[in-house]
Formats: C-alpha cells, structure tokens, sequence
C-alpha cells in the first residue's frame, strides 16, 4: 500500500508537468484552432536560459532559491517572445494563406530549429540544474516526497487558476473567450482577434516555458529534454480533451501515475505503453477526450 | 452618416454585390429588402469588414472605411448585428454585453457610460435582466436575437447594422423585436435593417431600398415604396 501511494505521489508530479503543458496546446488550439507542435522545445528553451539565468545569479553570490525566484520573471517573459516568434513566423503565414496543414509543418521546422540552436549554445549534454530547495526527501507517513516535487503541483495549479481568472474577470480575458467561440463575430466586437491569437502563443509557451523550469531541478536539462515531453503532455490533451482545463489536469495525472504504476509493477520499458493505449482507446471511443464539451448550441 | 457609393464585393470569383449605392442619414432608419440571395446579408458583411469589398467606397461619419478590418471598422463607431446572431454561447449574457462595449472598455472608443447601458439595455430588453448569469447559449432563439442586439448597441454606435432581426421566431416574437426597433428609432438610433418582412421594415423605416441580383433596383422614402405597386407585387405580397 505504502509502495502504491509512493507511486501515485511520483506520478502526480510528472502528470501536472504533462498537464501544464497540454494546458498550452489548448490555449491555442481555443483560439485559432493550430497548435505548436515545437511546444516541448519551447519547454526546453525555456529550462535551458533559466539554468544560464540561475548560474549567473548564483555567480554573483546570490543564494539558489533567491536565483530561482529573480530567474522566474526572465523566462517566463522569455517564453511569451519565443511563443510570439512561433505565431508570427510559423503560423500566422499559414494562416493568412488558409493553408490547412502549413501550420503543422511550420512548428514542426521552429521547433527542429530551436532544438538545434539550443545544441549548439548549450551543447548536447544533459545539464544539472541547482534545486532551489533542499534535494533530500521529506517523508509523510513513510512517502517519500521531494519539495521540488510539491513546487511542481503548486506552481502548475497557480499557473492554471491564474489564466482561468484572467479570462472570467478581466475585459482582455473575455476577449480571448469570445475569440476562442467565434472569431468573426469577436471581430465585431471591435476585438483584435490577431492580437489574441499572438498573445495566445506567448501564453502557451510561457505555460511550457514555466514547466520548464519546473521540472529541471528534478530532473536534467539539455537541448533533447523537450521533445518526449511534448508528445506525452499532446497525448494528455488528446485524452482530456483540447476544450476542457479540467481535462488536461485528469489526463496529466493519468498518464503520470500509470507511466510510475508501469514502471515499477511491469517493467520501465513498458511505461509509455499504458498512456499511450488510453491514448488509442479514447481516439476510437470519445475523440473530443475524456472531458471535451460537446458545444453548446441552439437554434 | 453612412454612405455607401458603387460598392462592388464577393466571394473569390463569385461576384455578389455589382455597384451598389446606399445612404443611411444621421438618426434615420433604413431598410434594406430583397429576395433570398439579392445580396443583403453580404452588403452588411461588407460594410462591416467580415468580407473585403473590391471596390466602391464606404463613408462613415465622413471617414473613409472601406479596406479596414472589422475591429477597425467597429471602434469607428459602426456596431453589426449578424446574421444567425453569433452571441459568445460559453459565456455569460452579461459578458456578452460588455464584449459589446469593448472597444469602450479598453480605450479605442468614448467610454461613456457603460454601467448605465447595460441598464439602458435590461430596460429595453427585461428578460436579458432576468438570464444575465445565464450562458448565451443555453437562451432561446428569440433572447438570442436581443442579445445579439444589445450587445451590438453596447458599443454606442453611430451607425447600427441590423441582419434579419426577426429570422426563425415566432409572430409574436417577431412583433417584439419590431416594436424594440421602433423604439430605436425614436431614441434617433442610426440603423440599416436587412428584414425578410419587408412590410414590416417598411413600417418602422424613414427610407428604404430594394435589392434585386446584387443591384439596388429602386429606392425612396419608404412610405413610396409601400404603395409602388411594382415593389408591392414584388415583395409586399402574401401577407408579409
């Protein structure tokens, strides 16, 4: 039971990574229906000039949570330029030309391009990133759980709740919504709905941006770490459903806890292939995912 | 106040609108009617930026508009009710009415004040007071339809563009939203009413013009048009 639970706590972890992530496909896909398929690289990119903010800081003998925190605001303002340069270079082009399929492609190129930036300022080795927090474990009833581990859970929930309520109480926010039901229509409102759709990706990226530097303390960093993340966190929200905030958090946290559950009861060869079936099922059985809102419509 | 002069618009290749002329005076009302397929919903998307017209040129409140994008044609002043209504279904009617008034809200447009529209409009509208929680999908067809105008008039528009207010209710509904847009009228509201009731939207109009194949085929103060008997023939028939 004790072994279980210890599991659980690990997968939970991982899982809100994954749902952080998958919380920036939907951010975009609401508005302007494409997705950046370079999202784990701008995870990557986001972890990676976090570490370089971090080590400079701490160069200049500021402590490594004092780091962490001053390092917190430049890559998040990071992430949100990077998202910018994805939509306006990769997919506002397609866009304009009502290409179906460009966008896919584009971010698929930016994403191989930031990756292979990435290899050649930060090199190809995996990389430690200073832990803000004590690294040893703390134990609670006999589970083990490292505080970085909790930073994850916290970080990527204020993340959420921020963003929700940003959008149902400030005038910007419900700019997004009405974007996200109807464009045209929002349009008319007077709305800028290119400007949504750029703010959009900066958010999306400064979502993964921020996961990044989330999740480097406790695992390694390096120009390859974004690229199985992505695809997971895309799984996750293929199985909450790209419509539904709640949905990515379920799905992360299902996939995280099987991938754990996988990996110590079967073997961890096999830990992707449980996230991955549920993947399948949910694709044949309920393709708008597990928690994706049938539109509400009437006539 | 808007003036609309050889407009000629489109979809791709398929031409729809061939050269037409409009004016719509400062504080009157004026009816756009036609068949189904003259051209009337596609005038109104090209007055307001959904659609790129192709040439022509469009005056609002003696600014040239034509070419703009439909944000930039609205913080001019010029509000569009569309067609099918289009409210934001997951959101709340209340949200919906001050996403009309966001070009005020944020700056682009005289503020005002918007507090007091949103009452101006529960007043015009009560049952939009009663569903103000409400999300605007979950209304009815016909409190869609006053949604879609309130929140049209949330932006205090010089101009107000009117789409088929009535498509799709029921008489007694129908009947309600004329006598709003009469009230409209008497609060001196600008507007260009597209109506597949012809008869009725002569009735609340000062002028009015009937569309026939993407020409304006005859025009005139509206109580002309109502006895000419070959726009009676035309469009007045069969109890409309």
């Amino acid at each position: 039971m004790q072994i279980l639970m210890q599991l659980i706590v690990s997968g939970a972890s991982v899982g809100m990574i994954y749902g952080v992530i998958a919380f920036g496909y939907q951010l975009t896909f609401a508005t302007s229906k494409t997705l950046n398929f370079g999202q784990g690289e701008a995870l990557m990119l986001g972890a990676l000039v976090g570490l370089t903010t971090v080590n400079f800081l701490i160069g200049n003998a500021i402590g490594n949570f004092w780091a962490y925190v001053l390092m917190l605001p430049v890559v998040l303002a990071f992430g949100a330029l990077q998202g910018s340069v994805v939509e306006w270079l990769g997919v506002r082009p397609a866009m304009r030309a009502k290409s179906e399929a460009g966008w896919i492609m584009a971010t698929i190129a930016l994403g191989i391009i930031f990756k292979n930036l990435a290899e050649n300022i930060w090199g190809r080795d995996a990389l430690r990133f200073p832990s803000p927090l004590p690294e040893a474990s703390l134990s609670f009833g006999g589970i083990r759980i490292q505080p970085m581990e909790i930073v994850v859970v916290i970080g990527a929930v204020v993340l959420m709740v921020a963003v929700e309520l940003f959008n149902r109480y400030s005038i910007y926010g419900k700019a997004v919504v009405a974007t996200s039901n109807d464009r045209d229509a929002a349009g008319l409102m007077g709305i800028n709905t290119n400007r949504i759709i750029t703010f959009s990706y900066a958010l999306s990226s400064m979502s993964a941006a921020f996961a990044g530097v989330l999740v480097a303390p406790i695992t390694l960093t390096g120009a390859t770490m974004g690229a199985v993340l992505g695809l997971k966190a895309f799984a996750v929200a293929i199985i909450g459903g790209l419509s539904s905030g709640l949905g990515v958090v379920i799905g992360g946290l299902i996939l995280g806890i099987t991938e754990t559950l996988t990996g110590y009861y079967i073997s961890t060869g096999y830990k992707d292939v449980p996230g991955l079936l549920l993947l399948l099922i949910v694709l044949s059985l309920k393709p708008s995912g597990l928690f994706g809102k049938a539109a509400i419509k009437k006539v | 106040m808007l003036k609309v002069d050889n407009l000629v618009a489109g979809y791709g290749k398929v031409k729809v609108l061939h050269g037409i002329s409009i004016h719509v005076p400062k504080g009157k009302t004026v009816a756009l009617i036609g068949s189904n397929g003259a051209g009337k919903t596609t005038t109104l998307r090209a007055l307001s930026g959904m659609l790129k017209p192709e040439s022509g040129s469009i005056v609002l409140s003696d600014r040239p508009i034509m070419g703009l994008t439909s944000h930039e044609i609205t913080r001019l002043g010029l509000a569009h009710s569309p067609e099918g209504r289009r409210v934001f279904a997951t959101l709340p009617v209340m949200d919906n009415l001050l996403l009309g008034a966001f070009p005020r809200l944020t700056g682009m447009r005289a503020k005002g004040d918007v507090d007091g529209d949103v009452n101006r409009m529960f007043e015009l509208f009560p049952r939009l007071k009663e569903r103000k929680a409400q999300l605007a999908g979950t209304l009815s067809g016909g409190e869609q339809q006053m949604l879609a105008m309130a929140r049209a008039l949330m932006l205090n528009p010089d101009v107000l563009l009117l789409d088929e207010p009535s498509m799709g209710l029921s008489p007694r509904l129908v009947e309600e939203i004329f006598h709003t847009i009469e009230r409209l009228k008497k609060a001196e509201i600008t507007m260009l009413l597209v109506e597949q009731f012809a008869a009725a939207a002569l009735e609340v109009s000062d002028f009015g013009y009937v569309m026939e194949n993407g020409h304006i085929r005859t025009s005139g103060e509206a109580s002309a048009l109502k006895n000419d008997p070959a726009v009676k023939a035309a469009y007045l028939g069969g109890g409309h």
